[in-house]
């Protein structure tokens, strides 16, 4: 009796790792009939695709004196040149490797921290959970741009301060939503198997508990990314971002002060980050839909 | 009762996070790069080595950190944030300056999208799938997208330059100063651009929102109730529905002021509106650490100040929570 019964409970513990269809196969496939995600994700690979392969193919360096400051689009320098002189494509094609590492690197920060803190917070309750709450709600206090702002002012500017600062402040949201799902799944039954089948705390956490939390943070991963990127615009724009390395926030950042007289100089760039940022919240509803069905029958 | 043993509970509560918040400045300027007392002697143009062993005598940088920890709270409490070299006024009296300017800008950007956001939403819930709705989830998208200070300068060149007909700079016309109401309307006339700017953010997520929560509300047994006793459509949307649908946008509303007032921030800059969020972007240019790290303290006690309001008025809106808390 008791040999027959031990495989099915070590099956309970393994289960929720290995379900008999992949939940992210399923994902990905609703995802695929969403036009509107795939759109995103199309528009954001050739981004990655023109920022890795566009320096090598368009030669002009971004940080080089081209032509005439304020040359306007046109044959000479295809978007035109900045207060400096320096070509606006070449800023634009070099400026979106920084720009889009800083997002990624930072929305990478962003949920580890979170989901850290909203697992331990969920999972175990009680004291650490009552000071886990305590931390997140001190960090919702403090506006998060301005936060990172003193960040980079106190630290320096480069784009290894500026990648952390971002992840630093805006960790809460992840979080809260980690806390939230792991307070749900915990005391399930297949939590309570694999528990009963002397699955460890860390066991569970990892294994059990957050693969079936993944989907919500999946998304808040996906639209961190953004708003990493609208941070890193607004830092920029404020005169805090990395002077050596080209950025989309730095160019709007150095160039707003000719607005009037050059348009050219700040409405690219910040396109750039428009589109950039438009893209991810475009596959981020996308995984959304593709993950709660109930919201794409209403439309 | 209940409601007062609460509210004293969240004050104590605010007030702890407040320290906290005063305790991270201090072990911010700690833990920077730098000697404080270099750090001030930079702020005041430079000093010999004697100036700045006194310096730091003066204040006590000599001393423990815990003494020092125990000075500056002391300090506080007094309402003394430290002095502002490049400005050479208090910090206190500075930011004091500030406040109004931008709490006019934060409130009427606040106002503006909460009411342009939930009529989007409300309307294009009547006909999810059709025209309106449609094209107001395209533009809650690019709202959204958009960064804040991108959309600025572009309202800037297009009121600047292409078709001049609001002020762009500043917050009232300096070159004819008016009096009394014809001032009232100048100041009006500069918040348009700004606030407009700000609130596009908002009002693409609260239409999004104002929009799933009235779908919802629409097929709600207590909507489906009040059709069925003949109400006209308008009340039964205007009264019944949209209590239920401006519940979550109010919460949400008073739970993002930090990031509205990190948006001013950026919109003050842009349009050279003179309250604390351009106080900012100048004390970053200069490196003014005090001012800076009142303005983090000051902006914290306003988000905290939203939260409990937030709270308060939901409490008196909904209620579910009332009775529950009597």
């Amino acid at each position: 009796m008791s040999t027959s019964e031990a495989p099915i409970l070590r099956d309970a513990t393994a289960l929720p790792a290995r379900p008999a269809v992949s939940p992210f196969a399923t994902m990905l496939r609703q995802f695929g009939r969403s036009p509107a995600g795939v759109a995103g994700a199309v528009v954001l690979l050739i981004l990655i695709l023109v920022t890795l392969f566009g320096p090598s193919l368009y030669g002009i360096d971004p940080l080089d004196i081209a032509g005439m400051p304020f040359t306007p689009p046109g044959a000479d320098a295809w978007l035109g040149t900045d207060y400096l002189g320096r070509d606006i494509l070449a800023g634009l094609i070099h400026g979106g490797r920084a720009t889009l590492t800083v997002g990624g690197t930072a929305a990478l920060i962003t949920i580890a921290i979170g989901v850290t803190v909203g697992a331990l917070s969920g999972f175990f309750g009680g004291a650490i959970d009552t000071a886990l709450v305590k931390l997140t709600e001190f960090f919702q206090i403090l506006p998060p741009l301005l936060f990172a702002m003193v960040l980079v002012t106190l630290f320096g500017q480069t784009l290894t301060t500026i990648t952390v600062a971002i992840g630093v402040v805006s960790w809460p949201t992840a979080a809260r939503l980690t806390r939230a799902e792991f307070l749900r799944l915990r005391n399930l039954d297949f939590v309570k198997a694999s528990r009963a089948a002397g699955a460890g705390n860390g066991h569970l956490i990892l294994r059990v508990v957050l693969p079936n939390a993944l989907p919500p943070i999946i998304v808040s991963a996906t639209l961190a990314i953004g708003v990493a990127i609208l941070f890193e615009g607004g830092l920029s724009f404020l005169g805090l971002g990395d002077p050596n390395t080209m950025s989309w926030g730095l160019m709007i950042g150095q160039n707003r002060n000719y607005v009037l007289d050059s348009w050219w100089t700040v409405t690219f760039p910040g396109a750039a980050i428009f589109v950039a940022v438009l893209a991810i919240s475009l596959i981020g509803d996308g995984i959304n839909d593709a993950i709660n069905p109930r919201l794409r029958k209403r439309g | 009762m209940n409601l007062l043993i609460h509210m004293t509970r969240q004050l104590a509560n605010a007030i702890g996070l407040l320290l906290a918040v005063l305790i991270l400045n201090f072990c911010l300027i700690h833990l920077a790069p730098g000697d404080p007392a270099l750090v001030i002697a930079g702020e005041m143009g430079g000093a010999s080595a004697e100036i700045i062993a006194a310096l730091r005598v003066k204040y006590g940088l000599d001393q423990s950190l815990i003494h020092q920890l125990w000075t500056y709270l002391a300090k506080v409490a007094t309402g003394d944030f430290g002095y502002s070299y490049y400005f050479n006024e208090p910090v206190v009296k500075l930011i004091a300056h500030r406040i109004p300017a931008t709490l006019y800008l934060v409130i009427s950007a606040l106002l503006l999208s909460i009411v342009v956001g939930t009529l989007l939403g409300v309307i294009s819930a009547r006909r999810p799938n059709g025209w309106f709705s449609q094209s107001v989830t395209v533009i809650s998208l690019a709202g959204y997208a958009a960064p804040v200070f991108w959309t600025g300068l572009m309202l800037l060149l297009l009121f600047g330059s292409v078709w001049p007909i609001l002020p762009v700079n500043g917050m009232s016309d300096v070159a004819r100063p008016k009096t009394g109401f014809a001032h009232l309307l100048d100041v009006g006339q500069h918040l348009i651009l700004p606030s407009i700017t700000l609130a596009l953010v908002f009002i693409a997520q609260y239409s999004r929102l104002a929009r799933v929560n009235m779908i919802d509300a629409l097929t709600a047994d207590y909507v489906r109730t009040a059709r069925a006793k003949g109400l006209p459509e308008y009340v039964v949307i205007g009264k019944h529905a949209l209590r239920n649908t401006l519940i979550p946008i109010v919460t949400v509303a008073g739970l993002q002021f930090g990031h509205l007032f990190a948006g001013a921030v950026l919109v003050e800059t842009v349009f050279s509106w003179p309250g604390m969020g351009r106080l900012v972007f100048e004390s970053i240019l200069r490196r003014d650490y005090p001012t800076l790290l009142a303005v983090l303290f000051f902006s914290a006690v306003l988000v905290m100040a939203a939260n409990i309001i937030t709270d308060l008025v939901y409490r008196l809106v909904d209620p579910r929570i009332r009775s529950g808390a009597r």
